[in-house]
């Protein structure tokens, strides 16, 4: 008897564990795959206007998108932005995101706060802050045309530039948590060795900071890259109408045009171009770092 | 000297440069705070004088007050949910050996980096199908705006709770059971206790990316039922002025005196 009784124990503990994990696995897998699944279904649907969808097997939509120069164009330009967002919030984030690690400052909570705060405050509400700095009376122009240097408002507004220092300010702060992480669990010592050892502070962080900090560097480039692809609020605040980005086209397409299998295809081709290209850089990364 | 003025030149440099990067993350907020005071309409600087009469229109605005309710209700609601499918997944995931447990894991984690674009408009077919199947009003309900927002909710639970358990000692547990505590009375007098600032800031997190949320929402909201975020968005389409300003000052106080009470419990700097 007491060689069998453990046995139900432990049939009871995994029959437990199972019971603990399966409704999280079932709600996620329904509800982000099981969508994911029809909405790749539905970009294989035809469209015919007045008629809606019509049910088909196509690949219409993807030509319609890939022969359209209107429609290059717009990824081109999603990618460019996201590229140059992405450097830009790399570049800013490292000083900031080393600052934070290394501070012994007591108000270092209070400056974590100050990066995670506008996280939450959500993308519209920063697009509005350049809105009314941007403006052809708003605090930029007004400062520097005060100042003299101009004597002509700058055209920032629903411009190229206007959208991506608004990216920036939205995942700068996601760049600067990720660093950090992985710059804090970096030994301090390894730094003072390359020191000590007679490396300049350029030597130091090309030869130990940056390569150690790498896997921080790949994923927040990567978390960056993928929410600038994807911007909504900001290039439909600060880039205007006429500034399409892949995020509002797939919009429009639902919201306006109403062509659900289009509408699906550029949603998928916006997935895919992402996953790519972080696949790509990923790659490209791994190869120089080993 | 030269030796050891450079260092320190460097330190400068850095201390700089690191704040000029956390001024450029402020900036577009105390633009909006600014704003939210100015005496005149027109967002024009140096403005003409201050005024707090915009604060006093922001009750007034009821796209802003009904969003404000339903992004409330919709966060909390899809919190708690969140939380009930998310720390036990957490603690069978750090506790046993689950047949494909890193395959799962990576399964409750993706909707994280699922581009907010892709995941709208997904749901927002799926809804469509659901209801075609069932007949339940899906699309712009409550229920369907908490059961996506859920989803986005889950994975903070698991990875913050997934991380405070892992540096958790389970002799203490065996500690209590030998004392003669039942699984129940150890779960919730010591484990649940010991993972609490882990519960806190998933809660906190799960919260304010249900709250903040727009790309995906946009797909799932109806006519008259609107989040904060999108109310925010739509008036900012037509306009800025001041009282849009107001409601952005209101929202960024809350969630500040949010955090830094959930810094006293939790330090939010060993958490994100």
């Amino acid at each position: 008897m007491s060689t069998i009784a453990p046995e139900p124990v432990a049939g009871g503990r995994t029959h437990l564990a199972g019971a603990l994990v399966v409704p999280a696995t079932i709600f996620v897998a329904i509800g982000l795959l099981g969508p994911i699944a029809i909405l790749f279904r539905y970009s294989l649907n035809y469209f015919v206007p007045g008629q809606f969808m019509v049910d088909g097997l196509t690949i219409e939509n993807y030509v319609k998108f890939f022969t359209d120069s209107y429609y290059l164009n717009v990824l081109w330009r999603t990618v460019r932005v996201s590229v140059i967002c992405t450097i830009a919030c790399l570049i800013m984030g490292f000083p900031l995101a080393y600052v934070l690690a290394r501070t012994q400052s007591r108000f270092k909570n209070l400056m974590v706060i100050a990066v995670v705060l506008p996280l939450f405050v959500g993308n519209a509400v920063r697009s509005a802050g350049w809105m009314t700095a941007f403006g052809s009376r708003g605090a930029l122009n007004a400062s520097l045309m005060g100042l003299g240097i101009i004597d002509q408002p700058l055209e920032i507004m629903f411009t190229e530039t206007a959208v991506i220092i608004g990216i920036i300010a939205v995942n700068l702060p996601f760049m600067v948590l990720t660093l950090q992480s992985v710059i804090e669990g970096i030994n301090r010592n390894v730094e003072e060795a390359a020191f000590s050892l007679g490396a300049g502070p350029a030597a130091m962080f090309r030869r130990v900071l940056w390569p150690l900090a790498m896997p921080g560097i790949l994923a927040g480039t990567i978390l960056t890259f993928i929410l600038a692809m994807n911007a909504y609020a900001t290039p439909v605040l600060l880039g205007g109408p006429k500034f399409q980005t892949m995020g509002p086209l797939v919009y429009g397409q639902f919201a306006q045009q109403n062509n659900w299998p289009f509408g699906g295809a550029i949603s998928f081709i916006l997935m895919t171009a992402t996953i790519l290209l972080t696949v790509a850089a990923n790659l490209i990364v791994q190869r120089r770092y080993r | 000297m030269s030796a050891a003025a450079r260092p320190s030149l460097g330190r400068l440099a850095l201390n700089g440069a690191a704040g000029l990067s956390l001024l450029f993350i402020l900036l577009p907020l105390i633009f909006v705070t600014w704003l939210a005071f100015f005496r005149q309409e027109i967002p024009s600087f140096p403005p003409e004088g201050y005024s707090l009469k915009w604060f006093a229109a922001v009750p007034g605005q009821k796209a802003f007050v009904d969003g404000f309710v339903l992004s409330l209700e919709v966060g909390v609601l899809a919190t708690l949910i969140g939380l009930v499918l998310g720390v036990p997944a957490s603690l069978a995931l750090v506790r046993h050996r689950i047949v494909l447990g890193p395959a799962v894991n990576t399964l409750l984690l993706l909707p994280l980096v699922m581009p907010g674009i892709v995941l709208g408009t997904s749901l927002y077919v799926f809804q469509i199908e659901t209801e075609i199947a069932t007949g339940w009003p899906m699309l712009g309900s409550l229920g369907g705006l908490v059961a996506a927002h859920t989803l986005v909710v889950v994975p903070w639970v698991v990875r913050l709770v997934t991380a405070s358990l892992a540096g958790f000692d389970r002799t203490i547990e065996e500690a209590a059971q030998n004392l003669g505590a039942g699984p129940w009375t150890t779960f919730w007098r010591v484990t649940l206790p010991s993972i609490r600032s882990g519960i806190v800031a998933a809660g906190l997190f799960g919260f304010v990316t249900s709250f903040g949320n727009l790309e995906m929402s946009l797909f799932l909201v109806g006519p008259g039922r609107t989040t904060l975020p999108i109310a925010i968005l739509q008036y900012l389409e037509w306009k800025i002025d001041p009282t849009v300003a107001a409601a952005s000052v209101i929202q960024i106080v809350l969630i500040g005196a949010a955090m830094i009470i959930t810094d006293r419990y939790v330090k939010l700097s060993r958490v994100v």
